[in-house]
């Protein structure tokens, strides 16, 4: 089992909320991502046999949604907006910078496990722009300082 | 307006006016007058989803194209299908569908019959403005294809596929299967099987026919042909009494492929795998070609002549020595109707017997005429009809195995028009996912667990006024929901719930199948069943289905091929054929019994093989090694041509024309496909020959025997049922000291008797038998997937390996019987109402 | 002009917790709509204010409801939007975030309208804070008997479940959305069935953006009249405009209908960035055509935004400044449409493929003579063919950008490079 037991008793809560079990396949995706970071095809098998639930029908939706990873990611998964409402205010060269400062290319994990950088599409930021979201924390209005100060800290709790 | 006028709309479509039932789509309603729109995701048993949107039409008064397949037709609309407008958004359509398809069609095997390269040619598109590399979904990265198999026999190019999800869309809309989905999204979704998964229900086959282009394929059809060299050839499937309507592809010789020949009343238009691969047994390797005869020890070829000339002989002999009452014949139910009829006649008017029999896999059959079952059972029946039932009751089938056709009529009334479904069962089946309650019943108590829900229904007052319920407590036994809960192991509850439903029911549709009809106590369970029928009003207000077997038991009945008639149906054989034996005949139990005790002689077994299917494997092999003389006809060698003093070679279904009688009554023709193989008959030639040997020929033509067949055919009995509550008194049968777990053997999902098992296509899906056990037995016995098993009950041993099974979840043995390497049918006993079993895992060494 | 309607309270901290937001009021709608009005009056008092959906489409909120079947034996579902993923559109985040019980105030006051027990709000799934904070927000209005059994002692029941999406823009158009909340894919549907007679599990249902729904409980409390008595005749009240993009002081500003473009740029806004001149400016989020600086003083209300030959959409106001690229913009924007679309339909999910095609290798110096009429027969062959309006927004600011600055375009293609080359450093 991957899905510890929190996990599995908050899908049931979840569960019998809704007046049609399947409602809770996008909820079930949610805390499986939230206690393991990604998702794969064990979980969908695991979500599936906790809402009863084909596990094609978890799989084909898990695969719909993009904002959950479906291999590893490291510790902070840092998601750079790069729409346009970003883009306008430097997100490009913010990615860039996040790079250099990583040390890694967009789409790639740092060696330690500790970052992953990725470029999302817009997430409602707009007027706070340039934005990232790390896990499920926003940081806006970015600048080189806080940048720097928000990665140290993460490296600190790494 | 009248009432009847509101249920319909009139709407004008390319100038023509049309009326249509309200409901009905813009592009159904095009279709009534023969203007065909184009589609790619529109299928006429499938919700629309209007996602290709190839069938544009203009609607005046709309201001933009609208889909006709998902266009209600309104009163007063007036519809363009081929304006100018129309034309240019398909021409658009198509080439948004081309950007990304592969121009691969001449190695493609829909080549020649893709609905893409159809319209393509028709919109005359040759030319795209699309100059960029074509997106390429590859799963193994050293092949520019994407060949990926999905399953058994499919096998995916998703470069191929347009996404119009009709194979994901039948898969669980229709046949209730999981095991396909569509994953990611937008231009990069993709078609794939689940997590772990292969594609391998029984119905997949139907995912390369839906799919409108080359993305799904199928292994038999690949690369072997064109469609356009094939000629297509009407046929019948031979896999069980549902009776599909097939096409045949062939070439010269061969057959390539079989596909569904779309029959509203019966399939809807879609065929199992067992319809859709079973052709292959006509060219398999090692099909009999040539008679064989005993010489010592060993079975020779020999010439047509030498052949009937030594059996004419031998039946003369036995015949003239102690009388025709010394020979049997047994034919396989699945044979078309001539040869069935010649055979009969051939006992009866030729070797003066009546003991010819079909019921092949029957123990212990009745000795009297009349038998409650087979009354019953010749009851019309309408697979249609179930859709206008509201309950669904099903007792002793595991329907998706037996009747997969049939088992979709029930999941469609269930699904789409909100029936219930109750199952009852002496292990859960798969039509569990959609019942309103499954009920496992403790083997062979069913008697009990029915008696208890006609009790009910009658403390419940939902009894109908049309029988005199009052007589129940004194006519049936247990006689109390208690002791029938007791009995039956189903909680007192559950059989309370049922009998509300059922008496409660508008319109019921009770479906029996072969864990009934191969019980020995059939008739007490047929009983109970009528009371039942009787106390929910069924008679009016229902259909009662005694399901058959096999392709053509229905018309095997119908003709006669059982030892004892009514005495309407001897009339009738005695007005066609001037004449029918005094002496009583014997059934397939009885013969073999008799074999055993020497009275019978000889045995003409025509394609059937009680060695592997009759139950009780060591008494029919001490039956037949007593016989003096064996005659076998059949496709390819088995068990019981091993044993025989003359095989002939029997023609299959392809080489023949012919009919079968499905389990509805409805008689249904197939067209002969090839020549019969090597020197193979059919039938009714080789029962022909035999008569002319003996004594005169039974036919001048088989055209001018079909006049006598078809009136025996639609001959109708459907008895008047009777109005009085039947006697019911049920002896529980414990199982005995070490052999404790009931034994079921069945088919296994992709087989069907001893034949399917020479299919490639369908050894693919599985090639030897199982045991199949519930997840907690497996656990008992430690044993996994694959883990042998040793089978014991009092007469015999087999060992297997094991498959878990998603739906069981008693302590039962479920065991499959269609293959030759596994004579399973060892393990039963003829008299013994439930077999038991004891299970010991095989160490290895 | 500036009018705090919704964003009375929204600098208060406190606001997001029940005691303070009953201490300025909050909850008394409900009350007075559960106690003193009938549904149908609700619908009606919604209907005569004139409140229109804020969620992009505009559809009058009251005649929405009035839809749905009264005497269905369906349950009824009222859905809160929140899937906010319209680039340029960032307001109903902050509503959830500074002031969530007047978003639950709103819904439970459209469930009575339209007889629903069971609401549902489907948040994105990326808004963590927002999540929290309804989810927070929505407990508290349990404990306090706002939701749950027998609300206020009138009998009337509402349960509130609060969904996330996973990332699709596509759940924010209505059946998709449906789909999503099924467990399904989050694929649009066909319509008819509208959602008002066959929509969750194939129920009625009415589904309605965040801000159109915050706007009800001020509607009940303060009556029609005070609600038509601002904005335009026929765009009454205030709507919340998200300003982003090159302006100095971009952010969520509530103004009264009506107000000018150029009062929200320069005024609120503090004018374009770095003192550099204007472009252009998309005026309802990413999918809506573009206006010129001479189109400044169009009035921000749904007709006169058309007139000027766009729409108000969810009202995400992005500045262009003239150091933008508008080749650059678009390669942008349909990047994003072809990521989300859905795969469903052909026009949207080829063409939008072919489309990004197109753009980024004209962007990239590499465009060919003729590629300008390939992208507007595309866009010809994808506006009003698709299932969902994702089509239409994706091509709706192609089609403007190619009209309005075709020789920016063709620049590009004859010099293989941009006019002006987008290079903004982030600070
Ligand atoms: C592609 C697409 C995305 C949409 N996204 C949103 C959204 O994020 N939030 C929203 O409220 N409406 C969105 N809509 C509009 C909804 O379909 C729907 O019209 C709206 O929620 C109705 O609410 P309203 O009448 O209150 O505006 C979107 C529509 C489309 C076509
Ligand atoms: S594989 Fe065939 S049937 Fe399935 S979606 Fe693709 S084109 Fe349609
Ligand atoms: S057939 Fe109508 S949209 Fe596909």
């Amino acid at each position: 089992m991957i899905l510890n037991e929190t996990s599995v008793a908050e899908i049931k809560e979840k569960m019998v909320r809704y007046p049609r079990r399947k409602s809770a396949i996008l909820p079930a995706l949610t805390v499986a991502y939230h206690q393991v970071g990604h998702l794969n095809d064990d979980i969908y098998d695991e979500i599936a046999s906790i809402i009863d639930i084909p596990a094609v029908e978890i799989a084909e939706a898990a695969t719909f949604y993009t904002m959950f990873p479906k291999h590893p990611v490291g510790k902070y998964l840092i998601q750079v907006c790069h729409n346009i409402s970003c883009a306008l205010l430097g997100a490009d060269s913010l990615v860039h910078y996040l790079e250099e400062k990583l040390g890694i290319k967009k789409g790639e994990t740092t060696p330690d496990n500790v970052f992953t950088l990725i470029t999302v599409e817009c997430l409602g930021s707009c007027a706070s722009a340039p934005m990232m979201q790390i896990n499920d924390q926003y940081y806006e209005f970015l600048t080189r300082e806080k940048v720097d100060a928000i990665l140290d800290e993460l490296r600190k709790q790494a | 307006m009248s009432s009847a006028d509101d249920n319909k709309v009139t709407l004008t479509i390319d100038g023509r006016e049309v009326t249509v039932p309200r409901g009905m789509t813009v592009l159904e309603a095009a279709k009534s007058i023969g203007i065909e729109i184009p589609t790619f995701c529109w299928h006429p048993k499938l919700k629309p989803v209007g996602a290709c949107r190839m069938c544009y039409v203009e609607i005046e008064k709309m201001p933009k194209l609208a889909v006709s397949c998902a266009t209600e037709a309104m009163p007063g609309m007036v519809v363009h299908t081929d304006s100018d407008l129309v034309k240019q958004g398909r021409r658009a359509v198509l080439e948004f569908i081309l950007l990304n398809h592969p121009l691969d069609c001449p190695t493609c095997d829909k080549g020649g019959e893709c609905d893409l390269q159809d319209l393509t040619f028709a919109h005359g598109i040759d030319d795209s403005q699309f100059d960029f590399n074509k997106y390429r979904f590859i799963r193994d990265k050293k092949s520019t294809f994407d060949d990926y198999r999905l399953g058994p026999e499919i096998i995916r190019n998703q470069n191929r596929c347009i996404l119009c999800y009709k194979c994901v869309r039948s898969n669980k809309e229709v046949f209730g299967e999981y095991d396909l989905g569509a994953f990611q999204r937008g231009n990069i979704t993709e078609i794939d099987t689940g997590p772990g998964q292969q594609v391998d229900s029984i119905y997949s086959g139907n995912l390369v026919e839906i799919c409108p282009v080359g993305a799904l394929t199928n292994t038999d059809w690949r690369y072997n042909i064109r469609v356009w060299k094939t000629q297509k050839v009407n046929s019948i499937c031979q896999y069980c009494a549902d009776g599909c309507n097939l096409t045949l592809w062939k070439d010269r010789q061969k057959i390539y492929r079989a596909t569904s020949r779309r029959n509203d009343a019966i399939d809807e238009g879609w065929i199992c795998n067992r319809g859709r691969y079973g052709y292959q047994i006509a060219n398999a390797e090692g099909r009999l070609t040539v008679p064989l005869i005993k010489r010592g020890e060993r079975q020779e070829n020999a010439t047509w002549d030498e052949a009937i000339e030594l059996i004419a002989r031998r039946f003369k002999e036995i015949k003239d020595k102690k009388g025709g009452v010394c020979i049997g014949g047994l034919a396989y139910p699945g044979l078309d109707s001539a040869s069935l009829y010649a055979f009969s006649k051939l006992f009866r008017t030729i070797l003066n017997s009546n003991n010819v029999d079909f019921r092949i896999d029957y123990k212990m059959l009745p000795e009297e005429p009349g038998d409650l079952y087979t009354q019953i059972t010749s009851r019309k029946f309408s697979i249609a009809g179930i859709e206008n039932s509201d309950v669904v009751l099903v007792i002793g089938s595991n329907l998706i195995n037996e009747h997969p056709i049939t088992n979709l009529r029930v999941r469609k009334v269930v699904t789409q028009k909100g029936a219930k479904l109750y199952t009852l069962n002496p292990f859960a089946t798969k039509s569990g996912d959609i019942s309103t309650d499954e009920i496992i019943y403790r083997a062979g108590t069913v008697e009990a667990l029915i008696n208890g829900l006609c009790v009910s229904i009658v403390e419940q007052k939902l009894a109908s006024d049309t029988v005199d319920a009052s007589k129940l407590a004194t006519r049936v036994e247990p006689n109390t929901v208690a002791q029938a809960a007791k009995i039956s192991g189903v909680e007192a509850d559950r059989i309370v719930g049922l009998a509300q439903a059922l008496g409660e029911a508008k319109h019921i549709t009770l479906i029996t199948g072969e864990l009934l009809s191969t019980s020995i106590t059939r008739d007490a369970i047929t009983a109970a069943i009528m009371n039942l029928a009787l106390l929910c009003g069924m008679a009016e207000n229902g259909q009662i289905g005694f399901l058959s077997k096999y392709a053509n038991s229905k018309g095997a009945e119908k003709l006669g091929v059982m030892p004892l008639l009514s005495d309407s149906l001897i009339a009738e054989m005695k007005t066609l054929w001037g004449g029918y034996p005094e002496q009583k005949g014997l059934g397939a139990d009885r013969m073999i019994l008799s074999a055993k005790k020497e009275e019978i002689d000889a045995l003409f077994v025509m394609g059937s093989d009680p060695m592997l299917c009759y139950p009780d494997g060591q008494f029919v092999r001490e039956g037949i090694e007593k016989l003096d003389f064996l005659v076998v006809a059949d496709l390819f060698e088995t068990r019981t041509t091993q044993m025989a003093d003359v095989v002939l070679p029997l023609s299959s279904i392809a080489e023949m024309s012919g009919d079968f009688v499905n389990l509805e009554g409805t008689v249904q023709h197939f067209d002969q496909a090839i020549k019969p193989l090597g020197q193979s008959m059919p039938g009714y030639d080789i029962c022909n020959k035999i008569a002319s040997a003996l004594k005169e020929p039974l036919f001048e033509s088989v055209a001018r025997m079909q006049p006598d067949i078809m009136r025996l055919l639609l001959r109708e009995e459907n008895p008047e049922i009777q109005r009085e509550l039947r006697e019911v008194k049920t002896s529980v049968e414990q199982a005995s000291g070490e052999y404790t777990v009931p034994l079921f053997v069945v088919d296994q999902a992709h087989h069907f008797a001893h034949l399917t098992e020479r299919s490639k296509s369908l050894s693919a899906f599985c090639s030897e038998a199982h045991l199949e056990l519930s997840p907690s037995m497996a656990e008992k016995l430690h044993a996994e997937t694959g883990t042998l098993i040793r089978v014991e009950s009092e007469v015999g041993k087999v060992i297997l390996p094991v498959i878990i099974s998603e739906h069981i979840d008693n302590d039962v043995a479920v065991v499959t019987r269609n293959f030759s390497a596994n004579p399973v049918n060892d393990l039963q006993m003829r008299k013994q109402r439930v077999d038991y079993v004891r299970l010991t895992r095989v160490e290895e060494k | 002009m500036e009018k705090k309607v919704l964003f009375t309270y929204i600098d208060d901290p406190a606001q997001v917790k029940v005691e303070t937001y009953v201490g300025h009021g909050g909850y008394t709608a409900w009350q007075k709509a559960l106690k003193q009005m009938k549904p149908a009056d609700v619908i009606d008092e919604v209907k005569k204010s004139g409140l229109r959906g804020r969620g992009g489409a505009g559809f009058p909120a009251g005649l929405k409801w009035s839809f749905v079947p009264k005497d269905s034996p369906k349950p009824r579902y009222l859905i809160c939007n929140a899937d906010e993923s319209e680039p340029g559109t960032c307001k109903d985040r902050v509503l959830m975030e500074h002031d969530p019980h007047g978003v639950i105030e709103g819904m439970a006051i459209a469930s009575y309208a339209i007889g629903s027990h069971l609401c549902f709000i489907y948040i994105r799934g990326e808004f963590g804070g927002p999540i929290r904070c309804m989810e927070q927000a929505v407990k508290e209005a349990y404990a306090k008997g706002y939701l749950g059994k027998n609300v206020f002692g009138t009998g009337y029941d509402l349960d509130m479940i609060v969904h996330t999406g996973g990332g699709a823009y596509i759940c924010g158009e209505e059946t998709a959305l449906l789909n999503s909340l099924e467990g399904e894919r989050g694929m649009s549907r066909i319509r008819p069935p509208f959602p008002a007679i066959e929509g969750l599990y194939a129920c009625p249902t009415v589904v309605n953006n965040v801000e159109t729904l915050a706007s009800v409980p001020h509607i009940i409390n303060n009556g029609a009249e005070w609600y038509t008595s601002m904005g335009t005749e026929k765009s009454a009240g205030t709507k919340i405009f998200s300003l982003s993009g090159h302006v100095n002081k971009p952010g969520n500003y509530e103004l009264e209908l009506g107000t000018p473009l150029s009062y929200l740029i320069n005024d609120l806004g503090g004018g374009i960035k770095d003192g550099l001149k204007l472009k252009a400016v998309i005026p309802g989020g990413s999918s809506t055509p573009f206006l010129l600086p001479d189109q400044l003083d169009t009035k921000l209300d749904y007709e006169s935004i058309a007139a000027a030959g766009s729409m108000l959409g969810s009202g995400g106001v992005i500045v262009l400044h003239e150091k933008t690229c508008i080749v650059w913009v678009i390669e942008r924007l349909i990047h994003f449409y072809r990521h989300e679309s859905c795969g469903k339909c052909t026009p949207c999910r080829e063409g939008t493929g072919w489309l990004e095609q197109l753009i980024s290798r004209i962007e990239r110096g590499e465009g060919k003579p003729g590629d300008l009429e390939k992208i507007e027969s595309i866009c010809d062959n994808i506006l009003g063919r698709t299932v969902c309006p994702l089509g239409d927004a994706a091509v709706m600011p192609i089609q403007s950008a190619l009209k309005l600055f075709r020789d920016e375009w063709q620049y590009h293609i004859d010099n293989k490079r941009c006019l002006v080359k987008s290079e903004f450093a982030f600070a």
